[in-house]
């Protein structure tokens, strides 16, 4: 061993025993051995202690002191690897990667053999995808090791994530002769596809068939091999053969949809009849199955479409299955077909309305949940078709006819949702949770529509029905990584200004995703001693564009609007979380807002106190625990994650620094959607980039839809402007720029650009709003006229602009898009939105400050039915509930009095 | 009333999480509404409150108590009944058939009793047909429904 400072066999002794204490994780134990080295005058100074000390602290969560023991450490014995592997264990653990790596290498060329270290340096190297280097590593390994079989498949795979395919199959071929099948089936058959999927990924067919058929009989994964087989047979041309394997597989399982485009490929039908009896053969032997019956809708049209669809929905109706709608769902790209299942529809429900059939021709009676599916259905496709006002007529018939049926419930919450009437979607969905509270999707689903309503302190208290006692709503979500809740968060502060946690949800999500690419630790050795490759390979893959998920492209949405919104107007501190809110907001509102947050404020405080109690309850019961056990304390402390400072997020000196970082992987993964490109345009601006605008402008041109084209209108006037009003523009950067001018503006002027977009947006308010922005921002003395363009636009009944479109304008308006607008004028466009979205709640006049708790429909309800008692049952009942309940009590009332009336009796309960 | 192939009726549990299903049902059926006891008693009861599902979709519900009066041992019937959609559809058969299965195998009751709105007579002829008698009538026995009387029925067991 080349360290400087050898030690004597007793300190020696002491010193492994630090090793063994790190190792099971006993760290007080290791500092006390660690003290009795220390305090020898002679070793005070020695360096592989210092530096275990330091890790064994960092292990116990004193990050700052480990770092200086363990660099004093290896300070003081430069040649020890244990030194070097120490300092690179201590980088790893705080996420330093290539640190970690150049410290490996250095412990390295002191024991260059060390297989502890090498095992150590191929994980980080394969975490940081630094593959050449890992093969370099793992064929280390195989020559020190042969005799391991992690050694072969670590070497293996090495040559696989660097398509170096022919190596890869024969480490594997050569592993392969060593093993035997009846060790461990699963594992070898896993191996072996494995090694087929190499040849695969070679474009190897016809070996890969071989290789196929000659182990068939040690493949467990028999539908896997099957499938395989057809998929190669096909790549092969050989489709006799390829059409037999298909065959058995629909017959294994009619549903997969896969198996029948394989089908079709291979019977290559010339004609709509043709293919239909490719389906027909099927559904023949499994007139059960589903996939037969519903795919041939997305090809047939006509009378036989409506003959088929017809069968279907009346066996689904009658069946009573709920997903009918989302089944049918895809066939809506196409306006005849919705055509046909709305005159289907409409018919089956007259005729059961009036005789319970669904034709008049028939002869058998259905059951009243036939109507009860058609009508559900109704709804649906109607909200689909953005017939909301009709939708919810239909549902409301309907919980007439069934109140107790949760779906209708959850629909009419989505409905009122699609009109903006959040309170009345959350107080919908209230309902529905409320009717089963074992149900977890509508108990989420309710937390969410209260959070868009506004009120996440009563999504918590919702939510907490299915989270651990003892934990906190917020805490207990993060810690499951319960992305959509903290987006839904994020969302609602972003709204409300409320910056600072807006950013915080923003900044969870993120690191949700770094804990799941950390997470690929776990798998590295596991996988391989678990034989699990074909999944460990796919992991890997997966880890590369985990952020291409759409989770994180809303947090980086938020986040980075939110820094853009911090750079134009930094965060004020103390009150400034509504400062710049308040001058946008009447009184009233204001008031509203204030005395919102107080409750919330009430609410928490009290939740806390509560909770601390519960702790601390159960807290003396389980420290007991912990003392016995010490070891988890230690780790506790380690563990305990950084808590993101609402605060500090929201007054941080570099938003754009921020934002950018946010940006990073959204132009890694999400490089062909608009408002990636948009973001980036938006920080270039910021930083005055004009290069980078222009690349990003014109990313945003090839990528924008209809509706995209209105922000890119507005872009690209601010970009004109911009280079108009530069001065002193290094020549090679104009000469850049006025060569792709023409490009985006043709050759007019920009205020003529602007005049001309505005001409040709008469009929889209989300257009014209657009070229208001821009014509206000050419010339910011023109306010009037573009509050007036908004005011006179012609709202003819095709051109009624969406909620979404209303609602952005309001919020743009409110942040001062034109400057300061007369309080008359934004009352009278918000009024002009009302009577485009009567529903929506965020164009209602603001109702007059409420002191007591609020009456929030759904939300009290509970408490109050705690408290009711006696004959106020019906009473205390929610408003609007309460009218309907006693419009059904006379209907019964009449009811009983006559014949055709009910079976039932009452009683008394004073009784 | 017999029960149709091509549906299915279930009787099911009454628990904490459905139990706002009772109470709706009941708010749509009955004139009369039924305060938080007669919720929590429900939940004790076990085999003596039932949900009636239609095609899995709950329409109704049964919900008894047992009475004792003077040492003799009874069955009561607080409600019994199914949303008007459902009525003429078997639930109410399959709901007093449940009934008169716990009395069997409890095999000490002496009779089942409940009241009625004396103008219901679809009611009355229900559960006529399964063997109850009007015993007595009750006048101003509701407060807050007219007519206000109701007879006693009863089924000796």
């Amino acid at each position: 061993m080349p360290t400087s400072q050898p030690l004597p066999p007793k300190e020696k002794n002491l010193f492994n025993r630090i090793l063994k204490c790190y190792e099971q994780k006993q760290y007080r134990n290791g500092l006390k051995f660690a003290k009795q080295i220390l305090s020898n005058p002679k070793f005070s100074e020695h360096g592989e202690t210092l530096a275990m000390k330091g890790l064994t602290l960092n292990c116990t969560g004193k990050k700052e002191e480990a770092y200086e023991l363990v660099k004093r450490g290896l300070k003081n014995d430069l040649k020890s690897h244990v030194c070097w592997h120490v300092y690179g264990l201590l980088q790893r653990s705080d996420k330093k990667y290539d640190e970690a790596i150049k410290c490996y290498r250095n412990a390295l060329r002191w024991d260059k053999d060390n297989l502890h270290i090498l095992r150590d340096l191929s994980m980080l190297q394969v975490h940081m995808r630094d593959l050449e280097g890992y093969r370099e590593t793992r064929y280390k390994l195989l020559q020190l090791k042969p005799g391991q079989r992690a050694s072969w498949i670590g070497y293996a795979i090495s040559n696989h994530l660097l398509k170096d395919y022919t190596v890869a199959f024969k480490v594997l071929e050569e592993f392969g002769k060593t093993q035997q099948s009846q060790d461990a089936p699963y594992e070898l058959g896993e191996l072996l596809l494995y090694q087929n999927n190499v040849l695969r990924e070679a474009e190897n067919y016809q070996e890969a068939l071989n290789h196929l058929e000659e182990n068939k009989s040690k493949i467990v994964d028999k539908q896997f091999w099957l499938e395989t087989k057809a998929d190669l047979l096909l790549s092969l041309g050989k489709e006799t053969e390829a059409e037999k394997i298909i065959t058995d597989l629909l017959y294994r399982n009619p549903e997969n949809h896969r198996y029948y485009q394989q089908l079709e490929a291979v019977l290559k039908p010339e004609n709509e009849e043709e293919r239909l009896q490719v389906y027909e053969s099927v559904a023949r032997v499994f007139p059960k199955a589903d996939s037969p019956q519903l795919l041939p809708l997305t090809f047939t049209t006509g009378e036989k479409f409506k003959q088929l669809v017809d069968k279907l929905m009346r066996h689904q109706l009658k069946r009573g299955v709920p997903p009918l709608y989302t089944s049918l769902k895809p066939l809506y790209k196409d306006p005849a077909k919705v055509k046909v299942i709305e005159g289907l529809m409409e018919g089956y429900i007259e005729n059961l309305e009036k005789s319970s059939k669904f034709a008049e021709s028939d002869t058998t009676d259905e059951p009243p949940t036939t109507l009860l599916w058609a009508r559900f259905y109704m709804a649906q496709h109607f909200d689909a078709l953005k017939q909301h006002e009709k939708a919810l007529n239909i549902i409301e018939q309907s919980l007439e006819h069934t109140p107790t049926l949760i779906e209708l419930h959850a629909m009419k919450a989505k409905i009122l949702k699609h009109l903006g009437d959040t309170a009345g979607a959350m107080a919908s969905m209230d309902e529905a949770q409320s009717l089963d509270t074992a149900d977890r999707f509508i108990n989420c689903k309710c937390a969410s529509y209260m959070i868009r309503n506004g009120m996440i302190s009563e999504a918590e208290e919702t939510a907490s029905k299915f989270t651990r006692e003892n934990v906190s709503v917020e805490e207990y979500l993060r810690e499951m990584q319960c992305m959509w809740y903290e987006i839904e968060c994020a969302t609602s502060y972003a709204k409300s200004g409320q910056y600072g946690n807006a950013l915080k949800k923003c900044h969870e999500v993120d690191r949700h995703f770094t804990e799941i690419i950390e997470d690929q630790f776990d798998f590295h050795q596991y996988c391989m001693r678990k034989m699990t490759l074909r999944a460990y390979v796919k992991m890997l893959k997966l880890e590369d564009s985990l952020r291409s998920h759409s989770f994180y492209f809303q947090a980086a949405r938020i986040a980075i609007q939110v820094y853009l919104h911090l750079h134009d107007e930094p965060y004020k501190a103390g009150g400034g979380v509504t400062n710049d809110q308040d001058a946008t907001m009447s009184s009233a509102e204001l008031k509203k807002l204030r005395n919102k947050q107080r409750r919330q404020e009430r609410k928490k405080a009290a939740a806390e106190e509560k909770r601390k109690q519960e702790q601390e309850k159960s807290g003396k019961r389980s420290r007991q625990q912990q003392q016995k056990n010490q070891k988890n304390e230690d780790e506790a402390d380690a563990k305990k994650d950084v808590e993101f400072d609402p605060e500090k997020l929201a007054s941080v000196a570099d938003p754009l620094e921020q934002a950018t970082k946010f940006l990073v992987p959204l132009q890694l993964h999400c490089s062909k959607r608009f408002d990636t490109h948009l973001f980036a345009f938006q920080i270039a601006e910021r930083r005055g980039k004009l290069l980078v605008m222009l690349r990003s402008l014109l990313r945003c041109d090839e990528l924008a839809d209809a509706g995209d084209r209105a922000e890119l209108h507005v872009c690209k006037v601010r970009f004109a402007k911009k280079v108009r009003d530069a001065n002193g523009v290094a020549s090679a950067v104009s000469d850049v720029i006025s060569q792709f001018m023409p490009k985006l503006f043709g050759d007019v002027e920009i205020e003529n650009f602007n005049l001309k977009f505005l001409e040709e947006s008469k009929k889209s308010l989300l257009h014209l709003f657009a070229g208001c922005r821009s014509m206000h921002h050419l010339d910011n003395g023109r306010k009037e006229q573009a509050t007036d363009m908004l005011l006179r636009y012609d709202d003819g009944p095709d051109n009624i602009p969406t909620l979404q479109t209303c609602e952005a304008i309001l919020d743009s308006l409110k942040q001062k898009e034109f400057g300061e607008l007369a309080e008359a004028t934004m009352l009278q466009i918000r009024e002009k939105f009302r009577a485009w979205h009567p529903r929506a709640c965020v164009f209602a006049a603001a109702p007059e400050p409420v002191e007591e708790e609020p009456v929030l429909n759904g939300i009290d309800e509970h408490s109050n039915e705690t408290q009711e008692s006696g004959d106020s049952a019906v009473k205390t009942s929610k408003p609007h509930r309460k009218s309907e309940v006693s419009d059904q009590k006379n209907n019964n009332n009449n009811h009983s009095a006559e014949t055709s009336a009910l079976i039932e009796n009452h009683c008394s309960h004073g009784d | 009333m017999g029960q149709r192939k091509d549906v299915r009726i279930e009787l099911g549990a009454i628990t904490q999480h459905n139990i706002k299903q009772l109470k709706r049902l009941n708010q749509y059926i009955f004139p009369v509404s039924y305060n938080d006891k007669f919720y929590k008693d429900v939940l004790e009861v076990g085999e003596l409150a039932k949900l009636a599902f239609f095609n899995d979709v709950v329409v109704g519900a049964v919900c008894c108590r047992v009475d004792v009066h003077d040492g003799v041992r009874r069955l009561y019937i607080m409600t019994l009944g199914c949303l008007a959609p459902y009525r003429r559809q078997g639930l109410g058969t399959v709901l007093l058939k449940h009934i008169f299965q716990i009395c069997e195998s409890d095999g000490k009751f002496r009779s089942i009793f409940l009241h009625v709105q004396i103008n219901n007579d679809s009611a009355i002829n229900f559960y006529k047909h399964f063997g109850f008698e009007i015993v007595e009538t009750k006048e101003s026995y509701y407060k807050r429904i007219q007519p206000s009387d109701a007879y006693v029925l009863e089924k000796k067991l």
